[in-house]
């Protein structure tokens, strides 16, 4: 616990501090990457947490998106416009959840996957509203009561608090007694309801956070953007969502953010240089799964504990081997 | 009054009829012996006890509660808990962490998602308890995966324990020990208190001798005998379908 608290201080920090090394190009850039690490948490939530493998995540993205550029035209308190998107991105998840939590693995891949598609052809087919094809502009302006948000800097503050609410959240529900529980029913459900859980509401718990949480993504984006269009909800931007989730470390929290991090970093730096960029990131991305099998997270925490260890030993403190050992047993 | 009863169950897995008109009683407290050959049925009267297979005509009372149609969590919350025959646990999770899950299942907190489960003392202090209880204090922060296989089982007995039931249903707690762990799961089960009714599922028949207040043998399905220790070992067509016509041959 204590950990956790020491590395959410460095978190905040680091995005505070973020900004005053960055260039307006480079703000703009992390600014979307924390849009994007919220979405990649609130699936990595699902993926990691409770073994649900979602193929139509882009879905309650597209909601969050949606309904602040159609909502947006007629409600202007930024608060309850967010409240809103939230309110709907989670409802339509725990209602299609009761449906969806039934099935498992390849089926609830294709369920999700239907349902992604759905809402896309959706937004697709309400012209009168969405503006079908073409996408809509989005005219609300994001105002949290300090004035209306404009500037890249404001934007950055702002997605970096959001973000970081969002993955203190996260951490809460991880660490809860039902985030507990949603993980042993992901390792062994059978067990889980015979030692006395309702294995599907806290199935349907897991899943409808993570889709309020994808849609606060999505509505979050629909002011930095300024403009939605049915993409957003397509099935290739929630396979993009789960390649970041996965390269960035499936199971732990963080690990999407990371995910989402290099995914987008790498998008901008090779299409600075050509138009053939999506080959040269397969190839990429193709070469990070395999040789990086538990993400890019696992990396970073085996650096981490190679400096750790080095630092033990230095100080001729021989606990942490005694415990090592003992795991091994 | 008896604390469960199942009356007249049948269950078949397409032609295939596997329960045929079970009948079973246990009394609070009871120590109730289920002994059958391989393929009698033993473990899918478990399953169809605890609701994890439907039954097909019968009824099954616990307290006087008809409960065959209940779902396997909600009988927890009845008092009825069961263990499995293969080791049914959480292998990346410590013995510690196993039983923090085993102890939540009883908890009002248990949909609470803002406040870790860590900083609960209640759990904390349970689970010091039944390691202490149990002597496997020094195990507590290992891997399950990396425990004996005795150890497994026996952590697979207290998990189920935890919701401090009135039924415990064990089934083959010795399967794939050796003789030194057999004597020890047996003495173990001998240890468990009184206030808690037993059903197990056995095979060695030292261990059920040892344990059992009663004894039901089951033979295709169907009940033979239920009966005292004495009467069963007593009966002949007991040692002639269970304990084989090998004795004869000897003779």
């Amino acid at each position: 616990m204590k950990k956790i608290f020491i590395y959410t201080v460095l978190l905040i920090l680091l995005v505070l501090a973020m900004p005053l090394v960055l260039s307006d190009f480079g703000i703009n850039l992390a600014t979307e990457i924390y849009i994007m690490s919220i979405f990649a948490m609130s699936l990595g939530l699902i993926m990691g947490y409770a073994g649900m493998v979602s193929l139509g995540h882009a879905g309650f993205f597209g909601i969050g998106a949606y309904t602040v550029a159609v909502i947006g035209q007629y409600v202007s308190n930024s608060y309850l416009l967010l409240l809103i998107s939230v309110v709907i991105s989670g409802l339509t998840a725990l209602i299609t959840g009761v449906v969806f939590i039934r099935t498992s693995k390849f089926y609830f891949l294709m369920i999700t996957l239907a349902f992604g598609q759905l809402l896309y052809v959706l937004f697709w087919q309400l012209k009168p509203w969405t503006g079908g094809a073409d996408g809509m502009s989005v005219s609300a302006i994001l105002n949290l009561g300090f004035g209306e948000i404009l500037s890249p800097n404001a934007f950055y503050y702002v997605m970096g608090v959001a973000f970081i609410i969002a993955y203190i959240l996260l951490r809460l529900f991880v660490e809860s007694p039902a985030g507990k529980i949603t993980k042993g029913i992901m390792e062994n459900e059978a067990r889980m309801s015979a030692l006395g859980y309702n294995v599907r509401v806290y199935k349907l718990l897991a899943y409808t956070l993570s889709g309020a949480l994808a849609g606060f993504a999505g509505s979050l984006y629909s002011y930095f953007n300024v403009f939605v269009s049915p993409d957003l909800s397509s099935w290739t931007f929630s396979g993009q969502v789960m390649v970041m989730v996965i390269i960035g470390g499936v199971g732990t929290l963080f690990g999407p953010a990371i995910g989402a991090s290099v995914f987008i970093c790498l998008q901008n730096f090779i299409s600075t240089y050509t138009e053939r960029w999506p080959m040269i990131m397969g190839a990429i991305l193709v070469i990070l799964v395999l040789i990086g099998k538990g993400g890019i997270i696992h990396w970073l925490r085996y650096f981490k504990d190679i400096i750790f260890l080095r630092k033990q030993t230095d100080e001729g403190a021989p606990q942490n081997q005694v415990k090592k050992e003992e795991v091994v047993n | 009054m008896s604390l469960l009863k199942v009356e007249n169950i049948s269950k078949s897995f397409k032609t295939l009829q596997v329960l045929y008109n079970v009948s079973l009683e246990v009394k609070p407290g009871e120590r109730h012996v289920i002994i059958g050959p391989n393929g009698a049925g033993k473990t899918t009267l478990f399953n169809c006890i605890t609701n994890l297979l439907p039954i097909d005509s019968g009824s099954i009372y616990l307290d006087g509660k008809e409960i065959s149609k209940l779902s396997p969590h909600h009988l927890v919350h009845l008092g009825m808990s069961r263990t499995f025959q293969k080791n049914n646990l959480f292998g990346d999770l410590t013995v510690e962490e196993n039983l923090h899950l085993a102890l939540v299942a009883k908890k009002s907190y248990r949909y609470n998602i803002f406040s870790p489960l860590a900083s609960r003392s209640d759990i904390k202090k349970e689970t010091n308890r039944i390691l202490d209880q149990w002597e496997i204090s020094s195990r507590r922060h290992i891997k399950v995966k990396n425990l004996s296989y005795g150890e497994q089982r026996l952590l697979e007995v207290l998990l189920a324990m935890a919701s401090n039931p009135k039924i415990l249903l064990l089934d083959e707690p010795t399967s794939g020990m050796s003789p030194a762990e057999t004597a020890q799961t047996s003495e173990m089960i001998q240890k468990l208190p009184r206030s808690i009714a037993l059903v197990v599922i056995e095979h060695d028949m030292e261990v059920v001798f040892a344990i059992a207040d009663r004894i039901t043998v089951l033979h295709h399905g169907e009940v033979i005998l239920s009966g005292s220790p004495e009467e069963v070992r007593n009966n002949e067509m007991v040692k002639e379908i269970y304990f084989g016509g090998g004795a004869k041959q000897h003779a």
